[in-house]
C-alpha cells in the first residue's frame, strides 16, 4: 500500500486545489476586472503625490470651472477645475485615498468587532451566543444613515469621526455571517478531535475555525467596505462627512451640486469614478466567493 | 385621477395637462406673476419673523407712517402726511385721511395707537426687539394726530419708522393676533394677501382701492410666490414658464442665465457686509485671536478683491470698514489691511507663531465663499477645521463665547445707519467678541445724540478702533442678482427688498 505508483492514487492525481482556484479565477471575468480596477485605484491613491499634476489644495479663483479636455478645456487642467479653481483630476486622485481609507479602515474595524462577536457566538453557543444575538438585533434595528448623521452632526464631521461611526456601525453582518458560519463548523468532527487531545480554545478558534470561516469573511469585507464608501459620499454630500478642503469624492458632488445645470461635468465626474469603485469592489467580492466556494453560487 | 384608472391615455393626458397647463398659467395675458422664495418664511406677520422675505411680504401687505425713496433716501410722508419733534423723545404725527384697511375698517389714530403699543411692549415678543424697543407708548390727540414717545433720545427713529415699523388693524389684530394676522395678513399697502398656504405659495392681488401712497399703485394684478428651496429647479421652472421671477440666484448660475436671451439679469448691491468676527476677548478660552498681531495677520491674508471679483462680483464692493458704506456714520478714512501674505506670516511669527496654528473655523452660509476664505488662511499657516452650521446652532454658541473665529455677515435689516450693525455687534452684548470699553463709550455717544456731527464723530472713533485693533476682518458686500423674464419690467433696488409695486408687465 505503500508503493506511491498505486493505480489509484495516481488516478487522484491531477490539478491541486490550488491550481484549481487559480484557474477558476482566471476564468472569472467579474474578478478580473473588479480586481484590476481595484488595483489601479489602490495604486493611483498610494502614488496621489507623484501623479497629481497639481496641489489639489491651490485655490486659484481666477480660473474657476474650467472645463475638462473633452468639453473644449486645456491639458493644464485635463478634468477642469472645480468652483475654487482647483485642478479636478489632482483632487479626484486625492479622494481615492479618502474613499479607500475610509472603506478599508471602516472595514477593517467593523470586521474585528463582528468577527470577534460571530465567531465568539458560534463557539461557545449559550448565554454569549444571547448576549451577541441580542447585540445583533439591538443593531440592526438601528437605520445606519440616521444614526451615522446624528452622531455626526454632534460630534462635527471630520476624517476621523466619519472612519470611527462607520467602522462602530457596519459590524453586523460579519456577527451574523461569522455566527453561522462557526455554529456549522464547530459541530465538526476535526473540532471535536482538537478538543479532545487537549488544544487550547484560542488555538481551536485561530486554527481550526478561522481557515474555515475565511472565504466568507473575504466577501463580507468586500461589501461592507463597498458600503462604507457610499455612506462616506452619503455624509459629505449631506455636508457632515469629510470636511473640506479635504478632497472627497462625495463632497465634489456636492460642491457641484449647484451647477449641475450648466457644468454637469462638476458632478458626473465624481460620480462616475464612485460608481466604478463601488461596482468593482462588489465585482471582486461575488468574484471571490464564487471562486473559493463554487458550491455556494446561485 | 392616476391611481383609479392608471391607463396609458389617462397617463398621457395627465402629463400633457400639466406640461400645457402650467405654464399658461404665468404669463402677461393671465396677468399672474409667478414668484420663487429660496426660504420658508416662519410667519407672515412682518413683526414674527426676522427674514428677507418677510420684509418682501411686509412691504407690499403694509404701509409704515412714513416712506423712505429708496432711490434719493428721502423721507415722505405714507400714511402720516407731516411729522415733527416735539421734543427729543417725542414725535407728532398728522395721519392721512380717508384710508382704509383691506378689510374696510378705516385707518385712524387708534390703529397707531394700538400697534406702537402692542410692539413696543416686550412681553409680546416682536422677534427683532431692536426694530421696535426704543419706543415707550404712543398717544392719540386727536382722530388724525397722534403723538409716539421715544424711551430716550433715538435720532435713527425716522428710518426705523420708514422700515420695519409698519401700522396693523387694531380691531382685527386684537381678535386675531401674530398667529391670525399670519394666516390671513390685513393692512393698507399695496397688495392684499388673499391665500396663504405655508411653506407651499402666498396669492397677493393689486389693492384696488389704494390711497395716493408714494409708494405708488400697483399694476400686476395678481402675484403667486411659491418657495422652492433649490436653485435648479427655480431655473428648470423659469425655462419651462412657469415662473416669471427669481431672486438672490447665485453669480455663477445669474452669468449662464444672462447669456440666454430671454431673461433679463439685474444685479443690486444689498447692505449685507460679510466679514471674518474673531475671538479678541478670549471668551473661547486661550486663543491666538487675544493678540493683536494674529487678529492682523488674518486681515492681511485675505485677497479681497479677488473674492469680489471671482465669487461674488456683480455690485459687490470691498469693505475695511464693519459696516456698509451707505450708513450714517460708516466713515471710510480707516485703517486698511491689503492683500499681503508675507506680511501676514511675519506678524504671525512675530506674534510667536512662525509655523501658524490650528483653529476651529465656523461658518452659516456661503459655503463656497467660507472655503476660499478658509483656503486663503491655510496658506498663511492658519490651519483651520471646518464646521458648516445652520445660524441658529452658530448663533447660539457664538452667544456663549465658544467660537474662536466665525465667517459671518449682517444685513442691517437694510437701516441706512451704522448703529444697525456696529451698536448691535460692539456694545457688549453676547455677540459681542470684542468688549472694548472705549468703543462702547463712543458708540452709547453716537447712539444717543441728536447732533449728527457727533455722532458722525463718535462712530469714526469707534470705527478707528475697531479697525486699528482689527477685531473683525470685514471683507466684502453682498449682492443679489434677479432674474426675470423678458416681458416683466422691473428696477430692483439697492436694499434688497423685492418691490412688488413697482413691477409692470411690458
Amino acid at each position: 500500500m505503500s508503493d506511491v505508483t498505486d493505480p489509484l492514487a495516481r488516478e487522484i492525481e491531477g490539478p491541486s486545489p490550488r491550481q484549481m482556484l487559480k484557474s477558476r479565477a482566471a476564468s472569472h471575468k467579474g474578478l478580473i476586472f473588479g480586481m484590476s480596477v481595484v488595483a489601479f485605484l489602490v495604486l493611483v491613491a498610494l502614488l496621489a503625490p507623484v501623479l497629481a499634476p497639481h496641489d489639489p489644495y491651490a485655490q486659484s479663483l481666477m480660473k474657476r470651472m474650467v472645463p475638462p479636455v473633452f468639453m473644449g478645456g486645456t491639458w493644464e487642467h485635463p478634468l477642469g477645475t472645480d468652483h475654487l479653481g482647483r485642478d479636478y483630476l489632482s483632487r479626484l486622485i486625492y479622494g481615492a485615498r479618502v474613499s479607500l481609507m475610509i472603506g478599508a479602515i471602516a472595514a477593517l474595524i467593523s470586521g474585528v468587532i463582528g468577527t470577534a462577536m460571530g465567531v465568539a457566538a458560534g463557539y461557545f453557543g449559550g448565554k454569549v451566543d444571547a448576549v451577541v444575538t441580542f447585540l445583533i438585533n439591538v443593531r440592526l434595528a438601528m437605520p445606519v444613515v440616521l444614526v451615522a448623521l446624528a452622531v455626526v452632526a454632534i460630534l462635527g464631521g471630520s476624517l476621523t469621526v466619519v472612519i470611527c461611526v462607520l467602522g462602530l456601525l457596519l459590524w453586523d453582518r460579519f456577527a451574523v455571517v461569522m455566527r453561522a458560519s462557526t455554529l456549522q463548523i464547530s459541530r465538526r468532527d476535526y473540532i471535536a478531535a482538537a478538543q479532545v487531545i487537549g488544544a487550547s480554545t484560542p488555538r481551536i478558534l485561530l486554527s481550526e475555525i478561522m481557515p474555515n470561516v475565511f472565504n466568507n469573511l473575504i466577501v463580507i469585507v468586500t461589501l461592507e467596505m463597498a458600503h462604507a464608501i457610499l455612506l462616506e459620499a452619503a455624509l459629505s454630500f449631506l455636508g457632515l462627512g469629510v470636511q473640506p478642503p479635504t478632497p472627497s469624492w462625495g463632497l465634489m458632488v456636492s460642491e457641484g451640486k449647484n451647477m449641475m445645470l450648466f457644468e454637469p461635468w462638476l458632478v458626473l465626474i465624481p460620480g462616475v469614478v464612485l460608481f466604478v469603485l463601488v461596482l468593482a469592489i462588489n465585482l471582486m467580492g461575488d468574484g471571490l466567493r464564487d471562486v473559493t466556494a463554487p458550491e455556494g453560487r446561485s | 385621477m392616476l391611481a383609479k384608472s392608471p391607463t396609458r391615455s389617462s397617463f398621457l393626458a395627465a402629463v400633457l395637462m400639466a406640461g400645457v397647463a402650467m405654464p399658461a398659467l404665468a404669463d402677461k395675458a393671465s396677468g399672474t406673476l409667478d414668484v420663487a422664495f429660496t426660504k420658508e418664511l416662519e410667519n407672515v406677520d412682518s413683526y414674527f419673523n426676522s427674514s428677507r422675505e418677510g420684509v418682501v411680504l411686509q412691504r407690499a401687505i403694509w404701509d409704515g407712517l412714513i416712506y423712505r425713496n429708496p432711490e434719493t433716501n428721502e423721507y415722505v410722508g405714507n400714511l402720516a402726511t407731516s411729522w415733527e419733534w416735539v421734543d427729543d423723545t417725542t414725535l407728532e404725527f398728522k395721519l392721512r385721511e380717508g384710508v382704509t384697511f383691506h378689510n374696510g375698517e378705516p385707518f385712524n389714530a387708534d390703529d397707531v395707537v394700538f400697534t406702537v403699543d402692542f410692539v413696543a411692549n416686550e412681553e409680546n415678543g416682536v422677534k427683532t426687539q431692536r426694530n421696535v424697543n426704543w419706543m415707550d407708548y404712543a398717544e392719540k390727540i386727536d382722530d388724525y394726530t397722534v403723538r409716539i414717545h421715544l424711551k430716550e433720545k433715538f435720532p435713527a427713529a425716522i428710518e426705523f419708522l420708514s422700515g420695519p415699523v409698519s401700522m396693523y388693524p387694531n380691531e382685527y389684530y386684537a381678535e386675531a393676533g401674530p398667529s391670525g394676522m399670519g394666516l390671513k395678513p390685513v393692512g393698507t399697502g399695496p397688495y392684499k394677501m388673499v391665500d396663504v398656504v405655508p411653506g407651499q405659495h402666498f396669492v397677493l392681488e393689486a389693492n384696488e382701492s389704494y390711497h395716493d401712497s408714494p409708494k405708488g399703485q400697483p399694476e400686476i394684478a395678481k402675484i403667486d410666490i411659491r418657495t422652492i428651496p433649490d436653485v435648479n429647479t427655480q431655473m428648470a421652472e423659469l425655462f419651462s414658464g412657469s415662473l416669471d421671477l427669481i431672486w438672490q440666484v447665485p453669480a455663477d448660475q445669474a452669468n449662464k442665465l444672462a447669456q440666454m436671451d430671454q431673461f433679463t439679469v439685474a444685479n443690486e448691491s444689498t447692505m449685507r457686509v460679510g466679514y471674518l468676527q474673531m475671538d479678541a476677548a478670549g471668551r473661547s478660552g486661550d486663543t491666538p485671536f487675544t493678540n493683536k498681531l494674529v487678529r492682523q495677520a488674518v486681515n492681511y491674508a485675505i485677497n479681497r478683491q479677488e473674492l469680489v471679483d471671482a465669487l461674488l462680483q456683480g455690485a459687490s464692493k470691498v469693505v475695511y470698514t464693519p459696516c456698509f458704506p451707505s450708513q450714517f456714520g460708516c466713515v471710510q478714512d480707516v485703517t486698511e489691511y491689503e492683500y499681503n501674505p508675507e506680511k501676514a506670516k511675519e506678524l504671525l511669527a512675530e506674534a510667536g507663531y512662525p509655523d501658524g496654528f490650528t483653529v476651529d473655523f465656523y461658518a452659516y452660509r456661503d459655503r463656497q465663499y467660507a472655503e476660499a476664505i478658509t483656503s486663503y488662511l491655510n496658506a498663511v499657516g492658519i490651519k483651520t477645521n471646518f464646521n458648516m452650521l445652520q445660524y441658529s446652532a452658530l448663533r447660539e454658541i457664538n452667544m456663549k463665547g465658544e467660537v474662536p473665529i466665525s465667517f459671518q455677515t449682517w444685513g442691517s435689516y437694510s437701516i441706512n445707519d451704522a448703529s444697525a450693525i456696529v451698536s448691535q455687534f460692539f456694545k457688549h452684548g453676547s455677540l459681542d467678541s470684542a468688549r472694548d470699553d472705549e468703543v462702547l463709550e463712543w458708540l452709547n455717544v453716537a447712539d444717543s445724540s441728536t447732533d449728527p456731527d457727533t455722532r458722525v464723530d463718535n462712530y469714526a472713533k469707534a470705527l478707528n478702533k475697531i479697525t486699528e485693533e482689527a477685531y473683525w476682518a470685514p471683507m466684502f458686500t453682498y449682492n443679489t442678482n434677479y432674474v426675470f423674464k423678458d416681458e416683466v419690467s422691473y428696477t430692483p433696488t439697492a436694499d434688497e427688498v423685492l418691490r412688488f409695486v413697482d413691477m409692470s408687465w411690458k
